[in-house]
């Protein structure tokens, strides 16, 4: 898979592309980002790695990397717990760990050195920061309608109902602010880094690459801080 | 840059593959451990509170304790010094009593024997006097009125 991809990578600076997400048409009619889908699938390696060998065999006292996830852990339910409340934190544990989890790698992937693999960040594809957004909104209306059935719509006409257009426009603009934040940051972040390391090779980029992973970690926490604003409502007592 | 395909559903599939994997496999005895541990700390941190309470109820007990044996030393201390006072005192009033008697007796006894001792020298010396003077009268004087006279003389020596 890396040579493949380094190979692709060659393909591409040859035809002039800065960044190239190789779409593939897998299937008639299907075409398929395979840089993309690569990078997810190490991202979503990585993260099961962690966090499968952090909970192998969890212990009372925490040590290792079992204390490094339940930092993590620790930090997301607190933040959790102010906006969701205990059962909502429960509720929706998996679902924001994973989340944050999977954007903060992929954020960090596409700053490794380019040695022998084309790294680049899953979330420089507008599919990949679509598809969370996406799925962060249309899953709020599902545990909205699952915690207070179709009373959960009721919040589109509070504290009147001359303010349902503007929830309505909230509903559309929520997950493309989301998406193209995330988007527009990190991919932002990586064709600056070919830019500087075309401009000056040495000590520059490595600032920008120490200043992209901050901005990485960033980005994760923004994008899980408003999906959590947005979970917030299915979970407030009308 | 910006061109949507079917990326976009790939990416929302291989999402929930990660959140159900991880949910099922990683989260559940990481969060059972941590809630585990939250409940064992505050459940020890009870448990010393309490024992800290107890120890401190056990401490005042044992002061009060304490502080009743030696109020109670000290009454059997100042009993105990108030008896030996006593029998101190009474000893020595018997001693002093005991001794004023003898002293007494002794003094009575001494002055009976002085004067039976008298008695029986002015007996002698009478007697002595008498035949002394008896010898000297046979020779010069022999009546009842010098006789008399004698005797006045002894008395006026031995007094």
């Amino acid at each position: 898979m890396g040579t493949e991809a380094a190979a692709m990578a060659q393909g591409a600076e040859h035809a002039g592309e800065i960044v190239h997400y190789f779409p593939t048409e897998v299937l008639p009619g299907v075409v398929i980002n395979m840089q993309t889908m690569y990078m997810t699938w190490i991202s979503m390696a990585v993260v099961l790695v962690l966090f499968l060998a952090a909970a192998r065999s969890p212990k009372l006292i925490p040590c290792g990397l079992q204390n490094v996830m339940e930092f993590f852990i620790d930090f997301l339910n607190g933040l959790m717990e102010g906006t969701l409340g205990i059962k909502g934190r429960k509720y929706m544990a998996p679902f924001i760990i994973t989340l944050f989890m999977f954007i903060l790698i992929s954020n960090e992937l596409g700053m490794l050195p380019q040695v022998g693999v084309h790294w680049t960040s899953p979330t420089n594809d507008v599919n990949t920061c679509f598809g969370l957004s996406l799925t962060v909104a249309i899953g709020v209306y599902i545990v909205g309608v699952c915690q207070h059935g179709l009373g959960h719509f009721r919040h589109f006409v509070e504290p009147s109902p001359a303010f349902l257009p503007l929830h309505l426009l909230d509903q559309i603009t929520k997950p493309m602010t989301m998406a193209l934040r995330l988007f527009g940051n990190i991919l932002a972040g990586e064709i600056l880094l070919i830019v500087l390391y075309r401009l000056a090779p040495w000590v520059v980029p490595e600032l920008w690459v120490m200043f992209s992973l901050f901005i990485g970690f960033l980005q994760a926490f923004i994008f899980t801080m408003l999906t959590l604003t947005s979970f917030a409502v299915a979970f407030a007592h009308h | 840059m910006i061109d949507f395909n079917a990326t976009l559903i790939a990416q929302v599939l291989n999402f929930l593959v990660l959140v159900f994997v991880l949910a099922k496999f990683a989260y559940k005895p990481l969060l059972k451990m941590m809630d585990e541990r939250k409940n064992k700390i505050a459940g020890d941190l009870a448990a010393a509170e309490q024992a800290k309470t107890d120890a401190e109820a056990v401490k005042a007990e044992y002061a009060a304790k304490l502080a009743a044996a030696r109020q109670e030393a000290h009454v059997i201390i100042d009993n105990a010094r108030k008896a030996a006072q006593a029998a101190h005192d009474k000893a020595l009033a018997d001693t002093k009593a005991e001794q004023e008697q003898i002293i007494a007796a002794a003094k009575e006894t001494i002055a009976m024997e002085k004067k039976k001792s008298l008695g029986e020298v002015r007996y002698q010396v009478i007697a002595l006097s008498m035949a002394a003077a008896g010898k000297i009268i046979e020779q010069k004087l022999s009546s009842d009125e010098d006789k008399k006279l004698a005797g006045e003389i002894v008395d006026s020596i031995l007094k």
